[in-house]
């Protein structure tokens, strides 16, 4: 019972971190109708910085660290990328009104992986003082571009079985680079490839780090302004889509925190590690996964993949996601 | 001296623009010009690529001036076909008259 109260009031407590405060003062703003709004520029910019400075430090400590301890999580990214896919498929794409090639989709995003999401639970890990390995952050290709390659192939198989125009088929090759030539992993990589190869410790220190919990706050709030403004288009889609994209996140996270445990038991990976790999596998992309899914899967309906992971999915693995693995995390390994 | 051209209207999606524009290109379109639009169709306001929040204006309109109808008319036609299903946009068509007609 102790235990009980002890883990709700951890869970309450995350609520005042900036992260989350700003995603749900940028959802209540939105909600009152504010005219309130952050330039297009701005917001690119910000994931920009973000991913840059998480690259840049991942990199900067791999130098030191044993990349074979990266091996096995990096393996459990990649399958637990492609389950969430295949269980999307087989679960919500049966479900009554849903479109199959839709429902795909939006499984591809939720298997896929939500920079913002990273960063916010970043930042509440080390509020937490919980300590992860610095290259943690690299799972981020390895769940997000498999994600994208199966729902993209199972919706291509099952668009030509109808024989509804299945796509020309697009090979996997050029699926992958089309997913790494994106902004956020883009980004990511190159401050990867800086840290590790390159001596950046004075603009990380001098520029990156120091703007980031402030970027972070603001990315946040036009997250949660864009949430509840894409909820109209979640109207227009079955109503299948706002229960998965409620349930997922926390499915796929506390799915993922079990394989990570295991890994933790196997190898030594970390507890921040687990949690952070529960985070992003509860998170759902919405900036660099939409744009490649209308591609690759045009007749998708945007408003389904879209709604379903910008409006509830991110929110929800932001504001009820990250706190909930935090205090599992530390109910479970006893910090 | 002004002769006459024809000229086809494509408003579509930014997102895809770069596509058009090499279908523009393989019908016999000459070149094209592409300005900044926003707007909503019968599918609702679109935007994927980024936020809602933060760009009004995700569509483009495209225009190409061709010597001949016909050419115009495969143009319009191969976009529509190819794009039309997936993504929203319209066509139309204008008579237009020009200088500079080896431009076209």
């Amino acid at each position: 019972m102790e235990l009980a109260i002890d883990f709700f009031t951890r869970f309450v407590g995350q609520f005042q971190s900036p992260a989350l405060a700003f995603l749900i003062g940028g959802m209540a703003l939105a909600a009152f109708g504010s005219r309130l709004q952050i330039p297009d520029a701005i917001y690119k910019f910000c994931v920009f910085m973000l991913l840059m400075r998480i690259g840049i430090e991942g990199g900067m400590e791999i130098r030191e660290a044993e990349l074979a301890e990266m091996a096995l999580p990096a393996l459990l990214a990649v399958i637990i990328g492609c389950m969430i896919v295949v269980v999307g498929r087989f679960s919500l794409a049966l479900l009554p009104n849903v479109r199959t090639e839709d429902a795909i989709a939006t499984a591809g995003l939720f298997g896929a992986v939500s920079a913002s999401t990273l960063a916010a639970s970043m930042v509440m890990l080390d509020e937490q003082n919980i300590a992860f390995e610095a290259w943690v952050p690299a799972l981020y290709p390895f769940m997000d571009i498999p994600a994208l390659i199966v729902a993209i192939v199972l919706a291509n198989l099952y668009l030509e079985r109808r024989k509804n125009g299945g796509r020309r088929s697009t090979s996997i090759g050029s699926i992958i680079a089309d997913s790494l030539r994106g902004s956020a992993l883009s980004a990511l990589i190159l401050g990867l490839l800086l840290g590790l190869l390159t001596h950046p410790e004075v603009v990380y220190e001098g520029f990156y780090d120091p703007l980031f919990r402030g970027l972070l706050s603001v990315l946040m709030l036009t997250m949660g302004m864009e949430a509840w403004n894409r909820l109209n288009e979640l109207r227009s889609v079955a109503h299948w889509y706002a229960v998965y994209g409620a349930v997922a996140p926390l499915v796929n996270g506390l799915l993922a925190f079990g394989l990570g445990y295991i890994a933790h038991l196997l190898t030594g990976f970390s507890p921040g590690g687990v949690i952070l790999l529960a985070v992003i596998a509860g998170s759902s992309s919405d900036i660099s996964g939409p744009p490649t899914l209308r591609a690759a899967i045009p007749s998708a309906n945007p408003s389904a993949y879209i709604g379903a992971s910008t409006s509830i999915g991110t929110p929800i693995a932001i504001a009820v996601g990250i706190p909930l693995y935090i205090a599992l995390g530390q109910a479970v390994f006893g910090f | 001296m002004a002769h006459k051209a024809s000229k086809v209207v494509i408003i579509t999606e930014k997102l895809i623009l770069d596509k058009v524009a090499r279908v523009i290109e393989t019908c016999g379109g000459k070149g094209y010009t592409v300005v900044a639009a926003g707007g909503k169709g019968g599918r609702g306001v679109h935007s994927t690529g980024r936020a809602a929040v933060v760009d009004e204006f995700s569509n483009v309109k495209i225009e190409v001036i061709t010597a001949s109808r016909e050419t115009a008319n495969r143009i319009a036609d191969e976009v529509a076909a190819t794009f039309f299903n997936d993504y929203s946009g319209i066509t139309y068509f204008e008579e237009v008259e020009i200088l500079r007609p080896e431009k076209f």
